[in-house]
């Protein structure tokens, strides 16, 4: 792509973006921030890894995350499960926040990568390239999926001296969800993701 | 603000041209609409300093409960242990596992209270229009913008504890209200985070220093 001029978002110095190419990235040479990165074919990358974490995703919410055995009882917990009980303990808002943030947001960014990714790989003039380039970057700060992971993590320490863990189907599952998530994420730059909806457009 | 003679050189406001927010085109203010995705061109963000404050103000209100009241309950055998994140971060320590007592402690207690205190510095300096280490307070920004969902371990932890524990009787935890404080805490310093625009720091850069 042509080199194109734009301005540091931290510092606002304006500044000139020549072409990069796979595994470049640009940094403000004044305050530091990057500025864009590149990644080598960037949309089928983000592709391959959306449609890998949206399978991941589904199974993650349909098997036993983890179970706990302690004196012949067992307890079953599973992602969905989460919010139904504290909803019932009347933390209705936690709940929605919790599922919002570990399930939701990250579903629909998914989806929006796939009706945005796929049309500009098919150089597809769709109406809403825009709104969905728009909506990618308003939601992507608000999944919380690594997060999740260490909290997962923490938990498991502070309870496997109390009874015996079983780790499910769905642990695993999630652990590579969220792996594709992130892989997902950083190969979509944001500059490099408008260009790409600028061009298609035009 | 959005009069061009008031930016500091080396600026692309002072040439009359802002960076879109949602697509980073950089165009002239002038078009008030983006020609690439059609958002309002601001030369900086609207109110960005009353909003980061009433924001910041609003999340220290939210430590005091997050702090104070109890994020989970422990129900033994009818007999109820309501902790705090602090108690769970000594109960941590008791337990020999320091590593994880220092990831909760650096997550819930220092990382949240860290992002309070820098923004309010930030928003400070700005006010004051401080002229120096401008590099460092963007790179404190960055830092503060990138920790702030770091935050959500706890709260995730109590969540899968409550989903996890509850064997009748016998044994049941369930969340606190400080969940819903502390859960409050984070949404609302990123939100914060994300109000406060940066490049205001670098708008009272003087001719004497870069």
């Amino acid at each position: 792509m042509s080199p194109e001029r734009c301005a540091c978002i931290h510092c606002d110095l304006p500044l000139t973006i020549g072409e990069l190419r796979g595994g470049q990235r640009a940094f403000c040479p004044r305050c530091g921030s990057l500025i864009s990165s590149c990644t080598r074919d960037a949309l089928q990358r983000a592709l391959a890894f959306a449609a890998a974490a949206i399978v991941l995703l589904i199974l993650s919410n349909a098997f036993p995350f983890l179970s706990l055995k302690a004196k012949g009882l067992e307890s079953v917990m599973t992602i969905p499960a989460t919010a139904v009980e504290l909803h019932r303990d009347g933390y209705t808002t936690l709940a929605v926040l919790v599922l919002g943030v570990i399930v939701a947001i990250p579903a629909a960014i998914l989806a929006v990568v796939l009706a945005l990714v796929v049309p500009l790989l098919r150089r597809q003039k769709v109406p809403w390239l825009v709104p969905a380039g728009r909506l990618l970057f308003q939601l992507s700060p608000w999944s919380m999926v690594e997060v999740f992971v260490i909290g997962v993590i923490v938990s498991l320490v502070k309870i496997h001296h109390m009874a015996t863990v079983v780790i499910g189907l769905s642990f695993w599952s999630y652990v590579g969800f969220s792996l594709c998530f992130a892989a997902t994420l950083a190969s979509l730059d944001r500059l490099q993701v408008w260009r790409e909806i600028e061009a298609c457009r035009t | 603000m959005q009069d061009v003679t008031a930016f500091p050189a080396g600026t692309a406001a002072a040439e009359g041209l802002a960076s879109c927010h949602v697509c980073y085109k950089l165009a002239p203010v002038a078009l008030r609409e983006c020609p690439r995705c059609g958002s309002a061109l601001h030369l900086r963000s609207p109110d960005s300093l009353q909003r980061t404050v009433a924001l910041l103000i609003t999340a220290s209100l939210l430590y005091i409960p997050a702090n104070v009241l109890p994020i989970m309950t422990t129900d033994q055998l009818g007999n109820e242990i309501e902790s705090t994140i602090m108690g769970g971060v000594v109960l941590l320590i008791q337990m020999g596992s320091i590593p994880v007592a220092a990831v909760i402690f650096i997550a819930s207690v220092l990382v949240p209270l860290g992002k309070l205190f820098a923004l309010s510095w930030l928003c400070w300096s700005v006010s004051r229009r401080h002229r120096t280490s401008l590099r460092e307070r963007t790179v404190l920004y960055r830092a503060t913008e990138f920790v702030g969902r770091w935050s959500m371990t706890d709260v995730f932890v109590v969540t899968i504890l409550v989903a996890l524990i509850h064997f009748g009787g016998l044994l049941r935890i369930t969340a606190g209200v400080a969940s819903i404080a502390f859960g409050g805490v984070v949404i609302v310093t990123m939100l914060a985070a994300e109000s406060f625009d940066p490049r205001l720091i670098w708008d009272h850069r003087g001719d004497d220093d870069d």
